[in-house]
Formats: structure tokens, C-alpha cells, sequence
């Protein structure tokens, strides 16, 4: 929202997360709402990240860890699959790589710069555990 | 009523549309839009929210972008508790007066506030709320310490702490206090439900929101929220920061029913020692002087002490 | 409905205080949100009253402090209703913070203020420190100078403060005690005329509108919140007195009972105005006809409008007067008094001649007798005698010990 003038916007600070109806909110997912240009799911927080978590879906069993337990609502499960990362949202803390529990881990940080294509292609074999 | 929300385990926890948004301004890897998550994933009903001011409140809500799809209210530091309450009440009247704009809806109100939002400023704000028996629930994000204005201490932050106005130093240990004992005061006001929560244990925090959603009357939930600034850790690690606080009993997993019934809901396999929980956060590294080494040895002894109460508690049913 | 109209008696005889809770019943209010502090209380009993027999349906949440007690008419009025509450002084001091943020979010609560003295030291009676408190909050502010006013002006504050154009809440002011309990003669509205007059609440940015989820009470830094606060202000100053009027307008023909923005008694003719408010303009009224019968030309100004003020009204109330006491109850402090101030800077770059001296009396409930107007009056047919103000700009009146002025 660009930087209107004080008679330019609703009275009271108020602001709307949805234009028109809300309708089944709490049941419509991201890709099916209607946001208004002051939801902040309309704004990126991509340029906090040093690091990015990159998904490599041939190890991911769907647990779902990731997904709880995202701080940032950045990982996008759809029919209970794991299906990628909201770039836009993740802030590169990296959590969802501490809670992966496959073996290897179906989700690595790399360098913001990184290709994806190129990192997964190099992806780590599975670690022995020591006895 | 409405149907409660069908959660069997995390996939189908997974289903759920979230309500809050991520590009919210809270530190990477806060476990207080965790918590929140967790919250409000745990019911399809339409919500009425507040927050306190804090960290939640001013990285949520940052003019001209808010992160929340429900309706939601900050009013002052103090008062988060009472604004929906206040909500609570107008929803009762219009209700009664046939008012409403959409009166199949089955809203749930809840108060979200930090420890010192809750526990120190807010908390005759809560106090009322609780003995006048509204129906709201009141969600603590409990990082025991001021982390909206830097790190000074709160009645949350326990001892041997090191906070900005109780700092460690060459002659101090940092905070000299210990923990006020929020559940049970919050109990003792007769309410149906108090119970405290981890996001780590998700399952056991969807059952207590709930249940405490369920339940007619005032609900006080006090949840565990590592703080990767204050507490001083990677934030990659608040899950296993969480993992630490549940599994050494430090924050042990628990609800009181009716104010007197208490039950304990997380027993860890292998219990940690609390020496590991306090090692793994820059808040404590002086402890781990020498000097110092003896306190380590009383948290230990407290934690036991406290947890060998909840089971007394638990076991006397009363 | 579910609840029972009263029958009233044309004229009934109620103080201030039960005036006001018989209008908050009429207006049919949703949620009072309160907390006792005296002289205001019996405002908020008697709506509990009302309540408890079924006279009013609503929810009345009775808080823990006079500071919960605007936070819960906040979360209330923003949920989407009509909401009301009292307080008076040391109450409305522990409310202030609240009352900011109720008009920043733009919330049509109405506040019934019974004005009272601030500690320390400690004082039950009536002055008017806490309506000066509040003062640059944001609220409109309204004065009642009699229990007939203290009813009627809640039905105005209603009206005003709920219009879409406006959405902006509402103090109601009246003198603790003097006013609030002293019964006299009330001329009363019969419940649907009451209710007609202010209407049905109409809801607007509801929290309880699910399919329009809002965030209300967000944070602004530098680069928005000068922009909110102007437009507050805009609207304070542009929208609300033509709103105000129009109120007036209609409730005179409703009722037959005339009220304007600034209020002026025997002023046609006048060289010398007192301008005051509350019960004081009641007591200046019956003076200023004395001093006429002593020839002194003598006319009397009431603020009916505090918030915001009325410049203009009040440089045309004032253009032709040659001298004016503004009378300030309320201790300022180190500073001439807010009266004094406002009068000042309307009538500055006027063609006024008029010479202003300043007064500060009444505190604590301190009676401001006809003695003390008589000689007041008399100094200011002085001063226009002389052509100068020959007295200190600020004077204390009433006061035990020696002279105190300044200035």
C-alpha cells in the first residue's frame, strides 16, 4: 500500500484482511482467498534469509513436522503431502531441517544463492548411526 | 454448539487452512507464531482475538499489513484480556437482542499475551476476567522476559536468569527471584480450565485449546515459548529448546480442572537433567562458573520438588 | 422485545445521575462496562437496576477498575454495539490511557463524566479537573449544566457520536453533586421517542461481522501515524459541530428544548460576559440580571460544546463586549487557565477590544457564591471603565488567605 495522504484511507487505523466475503475461512486454503493488499501474506520477508531451506521431496515421508512446526507458515502441505516451501514467507531459521526426521533429511539449508537444482542432485546419503 | 474439529494425528492436523499469515516481523525460528498456529489451528469456529502489546502485537499488525485473517484487537499492554472480554459480552447482548449479524456462527474468544503482559501489568486485567467468568481464553506466550523491549526481567524470568535489569555480572548472578506460579494462581480462581502447554507436544496442545474451548467459562493457558533473542539461542533449535524445557520438567505438561483437579499430561520417557536445558541457552552460561555451580544443583532440586508436588496433586484427586 | 417499557410521568424528579441512567435505558444500550467511583455511581447502578427488572436487555460487566472498565467498552464497542459507561476524576485519571485509544480506533462509546476534583488531596466534590484531563483525548465533550441536561444531552452524545460521518466517542459532563445529586423537575421522553431519536445502532468495522474479519488497534510509526492522528483531527474540526447541530435541531423539534454549541444568556446588549460552565452558569445567570438592575450591562457564556471547541461561536458570542472573566475550575498549574487560553486565542487577530482577565475558583467543591460574581462583575465594568484591566490576568477566588494572583 503506497503512502497516502491522511484523507485516503478508513478512519480508526482499521484494516481488512479480505475483500468481499470471508465466507469458510477457518476451511479455504491460501490459494482460494481473496486478501486485500494489507494482509501481510501479500508481502515478502524473502530478503531476511541468509540461508534457505531447500525441499528434496524423494526422501520426505509426509510427517508433517515441518508443517506444525513452521514459525512462518512457509511450508505448504496440500492432502496431507508436503509439496514445497512459500519463498515469499520463510525467513530462513531453519527449524523445519532440525525437525526433519528422515535419514537423509528430506529438507537442507544452503546459501540464499544456491542452486536448487544443483543441491539436490548433490544430495547427502543416508548417515550411519554410531553404534 | 459446533462440531469439534476432527484432528487424529498430524496429517490431518496438516489439512488445516491457517489463520494467522506469515511476513509478520517476529524473529526467525519465535516460537510464539508456533504456539499461535497451533491455537488456532485447532478450531474451524470463527474467533474474535486480541493481543497484548508485545512481540506478537507489534510484529502482527504493522500499519498498512495485518497477519491476522480473523478478527482481531490490540487495545494496551495491559488490557488484551479484558478487550475480548469486553467482545464476549457484546456478542452475549446481541445474542439475546437477536442481533447478530451471522447467529449460527459459534465464535471463540481468545486473549493472547507475553509473560509480562500476563503476569506482571495485565494481571489484574486477567485476574477479572477470570473471576467474572467470561467465556474467552487467555494464551500466554511465556518466554519469561520483556523481549518487546529488549530483555529486562518479568516475574516469569526464573532465577539465575541473565536479563538487562537483573544482568550477570562480575558480583551478581543475574535474577534473584524465582517463577510465579501463574497456573495455580489462575486456578485458585475456581475457573473450568488452566492448563500449561508446549508447542512441541502439539497434540497435547490441540486437546487442552480444545477442551478449553469446549468448556463454558474462562480458560487460562500458560504455553512455553523458547525465545531465540533473549534466551540466546540458534534459531533453528526452539524446537529442541522445547524439547529440553518439557523433557527436564521445567516446564512440566499439566491442566487443572474446576481449579482443583490436577492432571499431569506429559511424562517424559527420559528425563533430562535440568543442567542440559540451562547449558543449551547463553541466558545462564555464567551459571556454569564455579561459583555459581551450586545453583544449578538448586534448579535441579526445585524442578524435582515441583514435579513430585504435580504428581502428589495428581494422585490425591482432589 | 423482551423487556418492559416504562411509563414516565411528563415531569419527573431526578438528579443528574439517575437523568442519565433513565436515558442510557431509553437508548437502549448493549454493554455497560463499569467500575464505582463516587459521585458517578449511581449512573452505572441504575442501569444495573434497570436491568435486574427487566426494564433494558444487555450485559452489564461490572470490572475491576475504572481502567478495565474503558477496555472492556473498547472490546465491546468495536465488537459492534451500543456501549456506554461513567466515571468521575480518580477513575477517569486511571482511564485516560484507554480513552485515547478508544477515539484512535474511532469507537462511538459514550462517557458520562459526574465531574469531581483530582488528588492529591483527596476530594469527593465537584470541580472540573478531570473534564480538563481529558481535554486533548481525542472525545467529543459535552457539559450539562442541570439534570435536565444530563438527560438530554446523553440522546444528543448517542446520536453524534455513532453517525458514520463521525465515529467518535463521547464524554457527557455534569457537575459531581450539584448536579448529579440534586434532584429537580425533568421533562422526560416516552421510551420510543427516546429511542427514536437516537435510532438503531448501526455497526460499522464489527468485529462480529465474521465475513469482514478486522484488525483494529495497529501499530503506526513515523511513516503513518502523523496521518492518522491529522485525520482525526480534521474530523474533530470539520465534521462533528454541523453533526452536533443538527442534532440540536431536531431534539428542539422533538422536545421544544433549545440547545446551541455555546450557550449565551442576556448577551445581546452586553459589555461585560462572564464565560463559564456546569452549575456556575446557572448562579452568573441570576447575577447578571442583578447587576443589570445595578446598571451594569452583565451577560453570561456557556460552553454546551468543550471538545472540540467552539472558536467561532464563541469570537461571535464575544465580538461586541468590551470585557470578559473567563472562569476556570480547575487549578492550572502553572499556567493561565484553559478557559482563559481558549478565549484568548479565538478572539486574538479579531477586531475585538474586549479585555480578558481570568479566574480560577471552585475547586474542590468550593461554592462560587453571588457575593463572589457580584464582585467580579463589578471588577470587569471596571476595567471597561478604565479602558484597561486593572486586576492580575489570574486571579483565585474564594480562596482562605491572603490575595492570590498572577500574572
Amino acid at each position: 500500500m503506497a503512502n497516502t495522504g491522511w484523507d485516503e484511507f478508513e478512519i480508526g487505523a482499521m484494516l481488512r484482511t479480505f475483500e468481499g466475503e470471508a465466507g469458510n475461512i477457518a476451511q479455504t486454503l491460501q490459494e482460494d482467498r481473496n486478501y486485500t493488499e494489507n494482509s501481510s501474506f501479500r508481502a515478502s520477508v524473502a530478503d531476511w534469509r541468509i540461508e534457505k531451506p531447500v525441499f528434496n521431496k524423494d526422501y520426505c515421508i509426509d510427517c508433517q513436522f515441518c508443517w506444525v512446526y513452521c514459525p512462518d507458515i512457509s511450508i505448504i502441505s496440500r492432502d496431507k503431502k508436503m509439496i514445497g516451501i512459500d519463498m515469499d514467507h520463510c525467513k530462513g531459521c531453519g527449524i523445519c531441517v532440525e525437525v526433519c526426521p528422515t535419514n537423509p533429511k528430506s529438507l537442507l539449508m544452503f546459501p540464499e544463492q544456491a542452486d536448487e537444482e544443483s543441491v539436490i542432485a548433490q544430495w547427502p546419503s543416508k548417515e550411519e548411526k554410531e553404534k | 454448539m459446533s462440531e469439534m474439529k476432527k484432528i487424529k494425528n498430524l496429517k490431518e492436523f496438516s489439512t488445516s487452512a491457517d489463520r494467522f499469515e506469515g511476513a509478520n516481523l517476529l524473529c526467525p525460528g519465535c516460537a510464539h507464531s508456533i504456539i499461535v498456529r497451533e491455537v488456532l489451528n485447532a478450531t474451524n469456529d470463527d474467533l474474535v482475538l486480541s493481543a497484548s502489546t508485545g512481540c506478537l502485537e507489534v510484529c502482527t499488525a504493522v500499519y498498512p499489513y495485518t497477519s491476522w485473517d480473523a478478527s482481531w484487537i490490540h487495545i494496551g499492554f495491559e488490557n488484551g484480556s479484558t478487550a475480548v472480554a469486553g467482545a464476549e459480552a457484546m456478542y452475549k447482548a446481541l445474542k439475546t437482542k437477536g442481533r447478530l449479524k451471522q447467529p449460527d456462527r459459534n465464535p471463540k474468544f481468545v486473549s493472547f499475551a507475553g509473560d509480562g503482559a500476563s503476569y506482571d501489568i495485565g494481571f489484574q486485567w486477567i485476574s477479572g476476567c477470570m473471576e467474572r467468568g467470561h467465556n474467552i481464553m487467555h494464551v500466554v506466550l511465556d518466554n519469561e522476559v520483556y523481549a518487546n523491549t529488549g530483555g529486562q526481567r518479568s516475574s516469569s524470568t526464573p532465577i539465575g536468569s541473565s536479563a538487562t535489569t537483573s544482568p550477570a555480572g562480575r558480583v551478581s548472578y543475574g535474577e534473584k527471584k524465582n517463577k510465579k506460579d501463574m497456573v495455580a494462581i489462575m486456578a485458585s480462581h475456581g475457573i473450568p480450565y488452566s492448563a500449561q502447554v508446549a508447542p512441541n507436544k502439539w497434540k497435547d496442545m490441540v486437546k487442552k485449546i480444545q477442551h478449553g474451548m469446549e468448556v463454558d467459562g474462562p480458560v487460562f493457558i500458560n504455553a512455553v515459548s523458547p525465545c531465540t533473542t533473549e534466551w540466546k539461542f540458534d534459531p533453528k533449535d526452539t524446537m529442541l529448546l522445547t524439547d529440553l524445557a518439557t523433557d527436564s520438567l521445567v516446564f512440566p505438561l499439566y491442566e487443572i480442572i474446576d481449579g482443583h483437579e490436577l492432571n499431569i499430561t506429559y511424562r517424559p520417557k527420559n528425563v533430562v537433567p535440568v543442567e542440559e536445558y540451562l547449558a543449551a541457552q547463553g541466558r545462564f552460561k555464567h551459571l556454569f562458573k564455579d561459583e555459581y555451580k551450586y545453583l544449578i544443583k538448586e534448579w535441579q532440586e526445585r524442578v524435582d520438588a515441583n514435579w513430585a508436588y504435580l504428581n502428589r496433586r495428581e494422585e490425591a484427586r482432589v | 422485545m423482551a423487556f418492559d417499557k416504562m411509563e414516565l410521568r411528563d415531569i419527573e424528579v431526578w438528579d443528574g445521575n439517575f437523568a442519565a441512567a433513565q436515558a442510557l435505558r431509553q437508548c437502549q444500550i448493549d454493554v455497560v462496562s463499569a467500575y464505582p467511583i463516587t459521585p458517578s455511581t449511581p449512573i452505572v447502578e441504575g442501569y444495573a437496576k434497570f436491568l435486574a427488572d427487566g426494564y433494558v436487555e444487555g450485559e452489564f460487566v461490572m470490572v475491576e477498575s475504572e481502567h478495565a472498565a474503558m477496555s472492556g467498552c473498547i472490546g465491546a464497542s468495536a465488537a459492534g454495539g451500543r456501549v456506554a459507561t461513567a466515571t468521575s476524576s480518580q477513575g477517569f485519571a486511571l482511564m485516560v490511557e484507554t480513552l485515547y485509544q478508544a477515539s484512535g480506533m474511532r469507537l462511538p462509546i459514550v462517557l458520562n463524566v459526574v465531574n469531581r476534583a483530582l488528588a492529591a488531596p483527596l476530594n469527593v466534590n465537584g470541580d472540573h479537573s478531570d473534564m480538563y484531563l481529558g481535554r486533548d483525548s481525542g472525545w467529543i465533550q459535552l457539559d450539562a449544566y442541570s439534570p435536565q441536561e444530563a438527560y438530554d444531552l446523553n440522546f444528543i452524545a448517542f446520536r453524534v457520536a455513532e453517525d458514520h460521518d463521525v465515529r467518535l466517542p463521547c464524554m457527557v459532563h455534569q457537575d459531581g453533586f450539584m448536579t448529579s445529586h440534586t434532584a429537580q423537575g425533568v421533562h422526560t421522553m416516552d421510551d420510543d421517542t427516546a429511542y427514536g431519536f437516537v435510532g438503531d445502532f448501526k455497526p460499522m468495522n464489527d468485529m462480529l461481522d465474521f465475513e469482514h474479519p478486522v484488525t483494529h488497534g495497529v501499530q503506526t510509526e513515523e511513516d503513518w501515524h502523523f496521518e492518522h492522528k491529522a485525520r482525526q483531527h480534521n474530523d474533530l474540526m470539520t465534521k462533528v459541530m454541523p453533526k452536533i447541530q443538527a442534532a440540536f435541531d431536531d431534539f428542539e423539534k422533538l422536545t421544544g428544548r433549545k440547545y446551541n454549541i455555546v450557550e449565551k444568556y442576556d448577551m445581546d446588549d452586553a459589555d461585560v460576559a462572564v464565560v463559564c460552565m456546569g452549575t456556575s452558569v446557572e448562579t452568573a445567570r441570576e447575577v447578571a440580571l442583578e447587576m443589570r438592575e445595578k446598571g451594569i450591562k452583565a451577560g453570561v457564556v456557556g460552553l454546551r460544546v468543550v471538545r472540540p471547541f467552539p472558536f467561532f461561536e464563541i469570537q461571535e458570542a464575544l465580538k461586541d463586549v468590551k470585557a470578559i472573566a473567563a472562569l476556570d475550575r480547575s487549578s492550572p498549574n502553572g499556567a493561565p487557565g484553559m478557559l482563559f487560553n481558549e478565549i484568548a486565542g479565538a478572539l486574538f487577530n479579531t477586531d475585538t477590544k474586549a479585555l480578558l482577565s481570568g479566574y480560577v475558583y471552585g475547586l474542590g467543591g468550593r461554592d462560587l457564591t453571588k457575593k463572589h460574581l457580584t464582585d467580579l462583575y463589578t471588577e470587569l465594568q471596571a476595567n471597561v471603565d478604565a479602558g484597561k484591566v486593572l486586576t492580575p490576568l489570574q486571579q483565585f477566588i474564594g480562596v482562605r488567605g491572603p490575595k492570590l494572583a498572577f500574572l
